[in-house]
């Protein structure tokens, strides 16, 4: 199957990573018998994963750190060999044809840089285009579209070594885009990175996507690039899928949409005697939090009547609720069905 | 080609573009050279041959093998650019995201690294020969089995450079095994003294070691002291080397394929 027949640019059916690694105990006994008679145990980093991406769509891998996102994004790469199941880039299973799936790959690693450290910018590039035989012209004309939009010719020729963080990962992604990839792997590329940075890199994305047609595949901890980038959300907890959807979709399931901003008169706990249909989200001095408790379906102007009805109150007004409100409740949804299976052991959830 | 060429020069590219490490370079080349030359002519000041070899030969031989270090001396470490830092910072997972085989992008760079170094290795060698420090090869035979057998013994020891390097996806260090291999090589190879000084159970010993091939068999062709009639043994000794030293880290590398785990995620 070419690339283009197959349906999904990427697809994933059923992966599992186990790695293995030696236990060892503490104490000089334990450093004995680790070096004796090691102790070997299974760590499952990803249980059972599957999702496509079509063509042309940006795809956001979210989940809290240890949650197999990085795990899955080194199986789809081809960097690692699943323990089970299947994995399909461009119709190419990526871990049976590493070099294959090379040519039609591009990925950012978050803080790890492909570039040559001790050279500048620019001659990484040339190198690889050297390695992924780019054509002169093509490489000419990348490189003024990425300058365009990532201003790398103040700095690219000045040594990796030298450059801050933002220059050298507008430099990776520059790297990682330069043979036009129809697939992008993206692990955490704006991690550390300031808001200009992160804006150019998000409009270097949005680019890519909606006028060269790649497949993005991205995972971030930040929702504002989730809110501007991505169309569908993949949610990865404990190597499994919490809930895969659009943004509206995921909003509506998890999130209340909207809540209550208030601020009482008086300092007083408004638990207590919370208004029917309310309940309260957080409480800080006389500023309190209120959201619907869905028994009776409020909608937000007859909240803020509930509210000013049993509070005196100075300020109020309705506030939507922020993606990452909506992702904690994603988490701790799949973490009170975990706890139901009794698959949890003393874990926390930020 | 380009691509080949582009991967080979990074070292060298690194190099050039610091005139400072240049200039130590040079700097550290002329003061080894000069030490190396004071030492054997203060050796062989009360004595005309020890070890079947004269003052004349044991110089050529010292001078021989500073250049011939001087190969493999390239600094990687400042361009972060080590296997063990590749692992180290989670690099690698790049080496395997590429349309260039891990193996291959390795040779290439290595090979890089070795002709820039024999770049050094030549310049010093003729500003040696003209300065009148050394003496030629004994004869036209003598200088061509040196070619052959230099050439067959910097491809033994870049498969053993490349098996120290293999145990990092493994060992995620491998500074001891690098310090083990440093110094077998010097003292094996007769990298710090020609291993005709050493004890004949020495020399024994180290002909059963794939170290000997590397050093000390081509510098003996080129002072004269092995006689070119012995060429066909020793290099049939090298290739076997060679060839067993190819098919065990081709075998390594199919493991190592396997192995990658990037540190932290």
């Amino acid at each position: 199957m070419t690339a283009r027949e197959s349906e999904f640019a990427i697809e994933a059916r059923g992966l599992v990573k186990t790695f293995r690694t030696a236990r060892r105990r503490p104490g000089a006994l334990g450093m004995l018998r680790a070096l004796v008679a090691p102790e070997r145990v299974s760590t499952t980093a990803v249980a059972d994963v599957s999702f496509s991406v079509g063509h042309g769509q940006l795809l956001a891998l979210l989940g809290p750190n240890g949650a197999g996102k990085s795990t899955t994004i080194k199986m789809l790469t081809g960097i690692l060999t699943p323990s089970a199941g299947r994995a399909s880039v461009m119709g190419i299973v990526p871990y049976r044809e590493r070099v294959r799936n090379a040519r039609n790959i591009g990925a950012v690693f978050g803080q790890r840089t492909q570039l040559w450290w001790d050279l500048p910018a620019r001659e990484s590039f040339r190198i690889l285009r050297d390695i992924y035989g780019v054509a002169d012209g093509d490489y000419r004309s990348r490189m003024r579209e990425f300058d365009d939009l990532l201003e790398l010719s103040s700095f690219w020729d000045t040594r990796v070594r030298h450059l801050s963080l933002g220059q050298r990962v507008r430099c990776d992604l520059a790297a990682a885009l330069l043979h036009d990839p129809p697939v992008v792997f993206l692990d955490e590329p704006t991690i550390g990175m300031d808001v200009v940075v992160k804006e150019q890199v998000r409009l270097l994305l949005r680019d890519q996507v909606e006028r060269r047609g790649q497949t993005v595949l991205l995972t971030t901890h930040d929702m504002t690039e989730v809110e501007r980038l991505a169309e569908r959300v993949v949610l990865i907890n404990h190597g499994h899928i919490v809930l895969d959807g659009t943004l509206a979709e995921i909003r509506t399931r998890f999130g209340s949409g909207w809540r209550v901003n208030a601020t009482l008169v008086q300092t007083e706990p408004a638990t207590g005697r919370c208004p029917p249909g309310l309940r309260v989200v957080r409480q800080d001095g006389a500023r309190v939090i209120f959201e619907p408790d869905g028994t009776d379906g409020v909608a937000p102007p007859q909240a803020l009547k509930r509210v000013i009805d049993r509070y005196e109150v100075t300020d109020i007004h309705i506030q939507e609720s922020d993606l990452e409100d909506v992702m904690r409740a994603a988490y701790l949804d799949d973490r009170a069905d975990r706890e139901l299976d009794g698959e949890l052991d003393g874990e926390t959830v930020a | 080609m380009r691509e080949g060429w582009s991967t080979a020069g990074i070292t060298a590219l690194g190099e050039l573009l610091s005139p400072s490490r240049l200039t130590g370079t040079a700097a550290r080349m002329s003061v080894q050279l000069f030490l190396v030359v004071c030492l054997w002519h203060a050796l062989y000041s009360d004595t005309e041959t020890s070890g079947g070899l004269d003052e004349g030969q044991a110089v050529a031989y010292g001078v021989l093998a500073v250049l011939a270090l001087r190969l493999r001396d390239t600094d990687r470490w400042i361009g972060r650019d080590m296997v063990i830092q590749q692992i180290e910072f989670g690099t690698i997972v790049y080496w395997f995201l590429r349309p260039l085989a891990p193996w291959r992008y390795y040779l290439r760079r290595a090979v890089g690294d070795q002709l820039y170094g024999f770049a050094w290795a030549a310049a010093g060698y003729v500003v040696c020969l003209l300065a009148g420090v050394m003496d030629p090869p004994a004869s036209a035979g003598a200088a061509g089995a040196f070619a052959v057998t230099f050439l067959l013994g910097q491809s033994v020891l870049y498969y053993l450079v490349l098996l120290t390097d293999q145990m990092c996806f493994w060992a995620v260090r491998n500074d001891s095994a690098v310090e083990i291999l440093q110094f077998a090589q010097n003292l094996l190879s007769g990298g710090y003294a020609a291993l005709w000084y050493f004890p004949g159970w020495f020399q024994t010993m180290s002909a059963l070691l794939p170290f000997q091939a590397t050093l000390s068999v081509p510098l003996s062709f080129y002072v004269g002291r092995l006689p070119v009639d012995d060429l066909p043994r020793h290099l049939a000794v090298q290739l076997f080397w060679v060839v067993s030293l190819a098919a065990l880290t081709r075998l390594v590398w199919r493991r190592a394929e396997h192995r990658v785990v990037s540190q932290g995620g």
